[in-house]
């Protein structure tokens, strides 16, 4: 028999996105993602200063705020052809390597690792027991006995108060929840741990960008970071060697904590591993320029059809002309009005509102498509890109993963079992190892660069009189962003934002393809369809995001969060 | 030194949902405050609030609210009132970041004793950078709200002599003077 699952909202993320799963025989059989609400917000920008959009785009989300600022700035630098001071793109990528770490910690201790995590089971570990495990896995200092059991007491003192608080919803005790109560306690008391690195990051994003959470220091042409060695007001000594301790410890956390936790959750659900792949083309932007020409890049990018690592074909430039050319968004499924894919320099966005019908139209998302196909975004498809070209630092953390991931379940993992909805977990945890070793690598370049006697921070932008067109890519947490900019004669004439969430979130198009979040729920196991965790596994796995909510308190305070089995 | 921080939250770019940063600007323009007190214009955080209320002794969150009173109405809510919502309200993504994160700052202990949310019943949340004329109007109330609050906390403040650039940069339409 089949049953019908709609699941309004998903808990945990930062959006409003809902999920239609139908379950035969307790595995999914077909799924439809939507998203609830109007995402037309570029309109604002028509007709304004480009120079100014990225004040504004970077208030598209509350939290991809630095990410929509930087697209947007290369967006009106690609139509100008005009190209930064290297410092500019030092500190740039500074900010967004900050800002990824920060993210991606946040996302795996607080967004998901309660999809995994049994808080209920953590009285029942032991302390010793726990610390003895964390110590033979990391060299980390934060991981004694008193540690642990300060953080095992904090769940009983909840548990006792009857007050779930945060943790009210969860789907405690549930079949799915596999881990032994002294893991759970390991990976809680690192939930804890986390939030203050997650801060020191920011902490770094604001020192370079003036203030978090909106950065105040683009430009279109660089930054405005004045540079004087000597100076505490500007970008001066004190102020870069602040910001490399803060880095440093960031780093020792996301390489002897958070990239181990996320290997050791991945050993214990080895069948996750199998779980939840769908869409296997894949594609990232080259992203962290290391000259003002932006020419050469430290995070790859390309794309993978069907898969197959070895087909994967390289992006040269941030916006390579293959991506230029092939990126159309479908709105056959897509509140809007318009049959035909149109590129997004000619993207229309006029609300053609219907009810939710599955075989019509039923999201707010528009279906981004590259050479007319569905693409997964996101660190995994970073790390294959970048694995199958065989770039250096992603093997290096990659092979370490899955060595890590084969030690702890005494069964080889290789790269394919990557591309799955634990394989995500691991991808986004080798991404952040990865930047952490860039992070220092990025401030050196900046501290050389300085010490050569180049302080060049702008480059000043000059508009024609006629119509010029621009993409700003960024390889965000989340994956591709693109943001597409018409000016005509100094003014924005056409903006569009195809958002990382927009390629996975993506409904189906008009050959009914559907778009990752779909198709990767397919075949989920779904052990009680009245707590589908499995579900919100397999989407938590992606870090949506729908960077289009309108966020106001609801105070009429009824229960919003539903799950419908019909 | 009390720590206290006045936070306005909503997005500038959803009509109304801008009224928060609205009000926190134009009330830094016009008002200086005793040390330990900060302004801040937010957006529409998430869980990173946390970070920046963890400490403080009381947090003032100005927003727009939806509770069905008319447009421009301004209600208090206290801690109990805002904790009493379930945290997965994850449909509107920032009220339940508000809710988690003084959730998570309670189980962190680091959760301000004092928080009141002054609430504005908003008209509008469409696309545009304009406030609708009724919860423009509210705008001085919810200033003097405020004020009042930071009385029964307290804390001291005087008006300035001439009112500041607010720099509420999106009210205006499309900037000029392109070389």
């Amino acid at each position: 028999m089949t049953k019908r699952i709609t699941i309004d909202p998903i808990t945990r993320i930062e959006g409003h996105l809902r999920v239609d799963v139908e379950v035969e025989n307790n595995a999914v059989s077909d799924a439809w993602a939507s998203c609830t609400m109007w995402r037309g917000i570029e309109r604002i920008l028509q007709g304004r200063d480009p120079r100014e959009a990225w004040l504004f785009t970077q208030r598209f989300c509350g939290v991809c705020t630095t990410v929509h600022a930087l697209a947007s700035v290369r967006a009106v630098e690609d139509a100008l052809k005009l190209e930064i001071p290297a410092n500019a793109q030092y500190i740039r990528n500074l900010i967004l390597i900050n800002h990824g770490l920060h993210d991606h910690t946040v996302h795996f201790y607080h967004l998901s690792a309660l999809d995994w995590v049994d808080v209920l089971e953590i009285p029942k570990a032991d302390p010793a027991k726990t610390s003895a495990l964390a110590e033979s896995i990391s060299p980390w200092t934060g991981n004694s006995r008193n540690q642990m059991k300060a953080a095992q007491d904090k769940v009983k003192g909840v548990a006792a108060s009857g007050q779930l608080g945060i943790f009210t919803n969860g789907y405690w005790g549930h079949p799915q929840m596999r881990l032994d109560p002294n893991v759970n306690l390991l990976a809680f008391s690192h939930y804890l741990q986390a939030l203050e690195y997650q801060r020191k990051a920011n902490q770094v994003v604001g020192m370079l960008g003036g203030k978090t959470p909106h950065i105040q220091n683009l430009t279109v042409g660089g930054v405005s970071n004045a540079i004087n060695l000597d100076s505490q007001a500007t970008l001066g000594l004190e102020r870069l060697e602040s910001i490399r301790v803060l880095m440093d410890e960031v780093t020792s956390f996301v390489q002897q904590v958070y990239f181990v936790d996320a290997c050791a959750i991945a050993a214990f659900y080895p069948d996750w591993l199998r779980i939840g792949g769908g869409v296997r083309n894949y594609m990232a932007v080259p992203d962290l320029p290391m000259d003002a020409a932006a020419t050469t890049f430290d995070l790859p990018g390309g794309y993978i059809l069907d898969g197959n690592l070895a087909s994967v074909k390289p992006f040269q430039r941030a916006a390579d002309q293959t991506f230029r050319d092939g990126v159309t968004e479908d709105v056959t499924h897509a509140y809007y009005e318009g049959r035909k894919p149109l590129h997004p320099w000619r993207g229309e966005t006029v609300p053609q509102v219907t009810e939710w019908e599955g075989d019509k139209k039923y999201s707010w998302v528009k279906a981004p498509r590259f050479q007319g196909k569905p693409m997964q975004v996101g660190p995994l498809a970073q790390v294959l890109i970048g694995y199958a070209q065989g770039h250096p630092l992603t093997r290096k953390w990659t092979d370490k993963a899955l060595d890590t991931v084969s030690a702890v379940s005494g069964r080889k993992a290789t790269i394919h079992d990557i591309q799955s909805t634990m394989g995500r977990h691991l991808a986004r945890a080798i991404r952040a190892a990865m930047l952490s070793e860039l992070a220092t690598r990025h401030w050196q370049f900046l501290m050389d660069n300085i010490a050569r006697g180049d302080t060049a921070i702008h480059n000043n932008p000059l508009f024609p009189s006629g119509e010029i067109e621009g993409v700003g890519t960024h390889e965000a947490p989340r994956g591709t962003l693109s943001h597409w900019v018409v000016v005509d004669g100094g003014k924005i004439r056409n903006y569009q934002a195809v958002v990382p969430s927009t390629w996975n979130a993506s409904p189906r198009d008009n050959a009914g393809t559907p778009g990752p979040y779909e198709a990767s729920l397919l075949r989920n196991p779904i052990a009680d369809p009245e707590k589908p965790l499995e579900v919100i596994r397999t989407i938590h796995s992606f870090d949506p995001c729908m960077a289009c909510a309108c966020h106001t308190f609801d105070s009429s305070g009824m229960p919003h969060a539903t799950v419908r089995v019909l | 030194m009390k720590r206290i921080l006045i936070a306005g939250v909503g997005n500038i770019l959803l009509g109304d949902d801008g009224i928060g940063p609205y009000v926190v600007r134009k009330l830094a323009a016009n008002y200086v405050f005793e040390e330990g007190v900060e302004l801040e214009d937010l957006g529409t955080p998430a869980l990173d609030f946390i970070d920046h209320i963890a400490g403080l002794d009381a947090l003032i969150v100005v927003d727009a609210v939806k509770n069905g009173e008319a447009p421009g109405t301004i209600v208090l809510y206290g801690k109990a009132e805002l904790l009493r919502h379930s945290p997965t309200l994850r449909m509107d993504p920032h009220s339940p970041a508000l809710i988690e994160s003084l959730m998570a700052a309670d189980l962190f202990g680091q959760s301000p004793e004092n928080v009141i949310l002054v609430g504005i019943a908003g008209e509008s949340y469409s696309p545009t950078c304009a406030l609708s004329p009724a919860v423009a109007a509210a705008v001085d109330a919810a200033i003097r709200r405020i004020l009042q609050l930071l009385d029964s906390l307290d804390v001291g403040f005087f008006r300035r002599f001439e009112e500041a650039d607010p720099s509420i940069w999106w009210a205006e339409v499309g900037a000029a003077d392109l070389a």
